[in-house]
């Protein structure tokens, strides 16, 4: 039934963004800024390269005219090239999607390395194809230091999660978590931890690909967005996990290959010696200007310091030891903790599979992270730091600018092709990303709370199969009408307090469950409960807020500078005239106003809350398993133990 | 589903399996310890001790970016080496213990 509907809806989906791509946009946004990025969360405003005013300026009164211009003919037809593939393989995977096993594991019939492209598919992010290596083209060496927690959160996975989960459960979170305890309350909490930690991740993710495929196809934020968000509706609707995993793994070749391509050519470029490729970076006179006068902003070079070698240093971008600890314990524990990617390892048949695919993904995603530093140093060396933070102040733009660079230059053949299948890339990543994250959600609210909740586990095939998809169109258009909404919204935080959460109440409740036999019902609902009430909660209170009050203090500054300038007679150039204006409007907007949470100023001093609330989660979750015993629990202890260790009695996947 | 129901406090207390139990846990902990530790090293060192990043090494490649790296050869190294112990010692004492519950 599903499959004779899903042209019809495609249809109607298509239209109804046409319509709503009717109506006017408001003026675009200079930057893609961050595209979801946990890297720009603390992105420092980059003064323009020219400007002269010392005082700290608005990111947005700097307007630099330069922007990427993919060809518009090549770069649709590639994307389209992408749609109508993963489209193929939607049809494909819809007539073979019958059980709910199909749905949620892909019948437990993918290979261990299939798993791995897919894992890597779900986890290598738009935000670090473009966020992480602009910010290497930007501030050196801490860009790259930025990727090694996203690489190192496998190892966790790979040890203690993947095969004792895969032993353990069947579908979801709360498979996992219920297995001791009283399954109605536990699957209750696991699915709102599930929705809550998936939804952060997929508005963050849905914000950064709306301004981005605005930048790109020059199209309005809201026609992007439900692009991207139907486009996931469908392929997770009518092809389940199965085609997520086809789409994830076509997503993650296709970025290999363009990530292996543009540093191969920037090695190429550099005669195939690392080293002297290192030297030309620190003897380049703009990336010692650049580090000089936009970075530490020293207006006149201090004697004999070497501003070309502490582009290699530490320290031009991370500034706070503690915050990059605590953000390290997100990355540590939060990817083992996810449940979109928990989910990925019932896909495959057995534990030793499971092994397999994070071994598969933990090499993907090295090397891709490695490659990414390539990237990123080629961009500074060669299109030059000042060029790319003209185009984009976080840098968002370099992977793209280097393309169309080494392609052959703007407007040559070459230089459109490869700008236009870089482009393809990134687009094909968002799309991965978000449909795992609305096949995980869906399955939380139709697996857990649904059939095991509302039916008692009582519910035939079909029904599940339904219930499923109906979900998942649910989750899908939230997803978008919340897209949508936060247009505005900073969300680059987001996707950090997803891994905070997670890592503060599911890690926890996840390894107590499967390692200590006293835990229990309480102890699962308090871990849950206090990791992500207090991950959220530190976060509300942190820096990561907006504060109208210190946007109006430097307002004031800016107002204070300039003032005086004229007082002295100086004819304020035009800019600087619209800036002062600017200020004064900010000034008057934001003078004595509070954050979200009525604050002046943050409490909490870090960005990331993750060394508070993850011992504060495994806090909980011990005292209240202590707390209140339960023999039931202790008893099945055993079970679940032997389960997991050996993966007798492991569920199978398939039942057919 | 026709699955085979277990014993399962019996299989707990089976030699074979509290061997399999221990080696697993004495492993899989240790070395998830032991990476970890290392790679808190990264924030720790380049944000209290930078002097020692800066420390030139190879040309202008100095020890910070080195030391990046070899978090790289480390997730590399645990991978490779986990994946063998798995297949040999875990999965033979696994399937060792299968046959001989069944």
């Amino acid at each position: 039934m599903f499959i004779k509907m899903l042209p019809a809806m495609i249809l109607t989906l298509l239209m109804t963004t046409s319509v709503l791509a009717a109506e006017p946009v408001k003026a675009a946004p200079q930057a893609v800024s961050a595209a979801a990025a946990p890297a720009q969360v603390s992105t420092p405003p980059v003064a323009g390269p020219v400007s002269a005013v010392k005082t700290p300026e608005p990111a947005k009164s700097a307007a630099a005219p330069a922007k990427v211009r993919p060809n518009r003919v090549i770069t649709i037809t590639m994307f389209l090239a992408i749609i109508g593939i993963t489209l193929c393989v939607v049809v494909w995977a819809a007539k073979h999607t019958s059980s709910v096993s199909d749905f949620y594991a892909a019948g437990g019939g993918i290979t261990g390395i299939q798993n791995g492209w897919a894992i890597a598919g779900d986890y290598m992010s738009a935000a670090s194809f473009l966020g992480m290596s602009g910010l290497i083209s930007l501030y050196g060496i801490d860009g790259f230091m930025y990727a090694v927690g996203p690489m190192f959160s496998f190892i966790a996975i790979l040890l203690v999660v993947a095969e004792p989960c895969r032993n353990a459960g069947k579908f979801t979170l709360g498979d996992i978590l219920s297995f001791r305890s009283s399954p109605k309350p536990v699957r209750a909490v696991a699915a709102i931890s599930t929705v809550t930690v998936s939804l952060f991740y997929l508005i963050a993710q849905m914000v950064g690909a709306g301004k981005l495929m605005q930048v790109l196809l020059d199209i309005p934020y809201r026609v992007s967005v439900i692009g991207v968000g139907v486009l996931m509706v469908a392929y997770v609707v009518f092809g389940g996990m199965k085609a997520t995993t086809w789409v994830q793994i076509i997503k993650a070749s296709l970025l290999m290959t363009g990530t292996v391509l543009l540093a191969l050519l920037v090695m190429i470029k550099a005669g195939l010696n690392p080293i002297s490729f290192f030297s030309d970076i620190v003897n380049n006179q703009l990336i010692q200007d650049h580090v000089r006068m936009n970075v530490l902003k020293d207006a006149l070079p201090k004697p004999g310091f070497d501003y070309g070698q502490r582009f290699m240093e530490p320290g031009l971008f991370l500034k706070s030891p503690l915050d990059q600890i605590s953000l390290g314990i997100a990355w540590a524990l939060g990817a083992a903790g996810l449940p979109h990617i928990l989910m990925r390892f019932f896909t495959v048949p057995n534990a030793k599979e499971a092994r397999k695919s994070i071994v598969v993904a933990l090499f993907i995603n090295s090397t891709f992270f490695f490659l990414i530093n390539l990237i990123g140093f080629g961009a500074a060396l060669y299109l030059t730091p000042q060029m790319i933070s003209s185009v984009d102040k976080g840098g968002n733009m370099a992977t793209l600018l280097l393309a169309q660079h080494l392609g052959g230059g703007a407007g040559s053949v070459g230089g459109d092709v490869f700008l236009a299948f870089i482009c393809a890339v990134a687009f094909a990543t968002i799309l991965a990303v978000v449909s795992g994250l609305v096949l995980a959600a869906s399955a939380a609210i139709a697996h857990d709370v649904y059939v095991n909740i509302i039916k008692d586990g009582k519910a035939d095939q079909r029904t599940q199969v339904r219930v499923a998809r109906i979900t998942s169109l649910f989750v899908g258009i939230c997803a978008i009408v919340m897209g949508l909404a936060a247009e505005k919204e900073n969300v680059v935080a987001l996707v950090a307090l997803a891994f905070a959460v997670a890592a503060s109440g599911n890690f926890p409740a996840v390894m107590l469950s499967l390692f200590w036999r006293r835990f229990n019902t309480s102890g699962v609902i308090s871990a849950l409960l206090v990791g992500t009430v207090s991950a959220l909660a530190l976060c509300l209170i942190s820096p990561v807020m907006t504060y109208p009050q210190k946007i109006a203090d430097d307002a004031k500054k800016i107002v204070a500078t300039l003032e005086k300038k004229q007082a002295e007679g100086v004819v304020l150039a035009e800019k600087d005239l619209k800036a002062l204006d600017k200020a004064r409007a900010d000034f008057r907007k934001n003078d004595g106003g509070t954050s979200m949470v009525g604050l002046k100023a943050p409490i909490f001093p870090l960005r990331n809350p993750g060394i508070v609330s993850a011992p504060l989660g495994l806090i909980a979750a011990i005292l209240g398993a202590l707390l209140f015993r339960d023999k039931r629990a202790e008893e099945m202890f055993d079970e679940i133990e032997v389960r997991q260790i050996t993966g007798l009695g492991i569920a199978k996947a398939s039942d057919h | 589903m026709a699955e085979k129901s277990y014993n399962w406090s019996e299989v707990a207390n089976n030699p074979k399996y509290l061997e399999l139990k221990r080696k697993k846990r004495v492993f899989l902990f240790g070395w998830w310890i032991a990476s970890s530790v290392y790679y808190f090293l990264l924030p720790i060192l380049s944000g209290y001790f930078p002097e020692l990043f800066r420390i030139k090494l190879v040309g202008v490649i100095n020890f910070g970016y080195l030391f990046i790296l070899s978090q790289f050869v480390v997730a590399f190294f645990v991978a490779i080496y986990y994946t063998r112990v798995a297949n040999n010692e875990f999965d033979r004492l696994t399937e060792e213990l299968v046959r001989d519950i069944q």
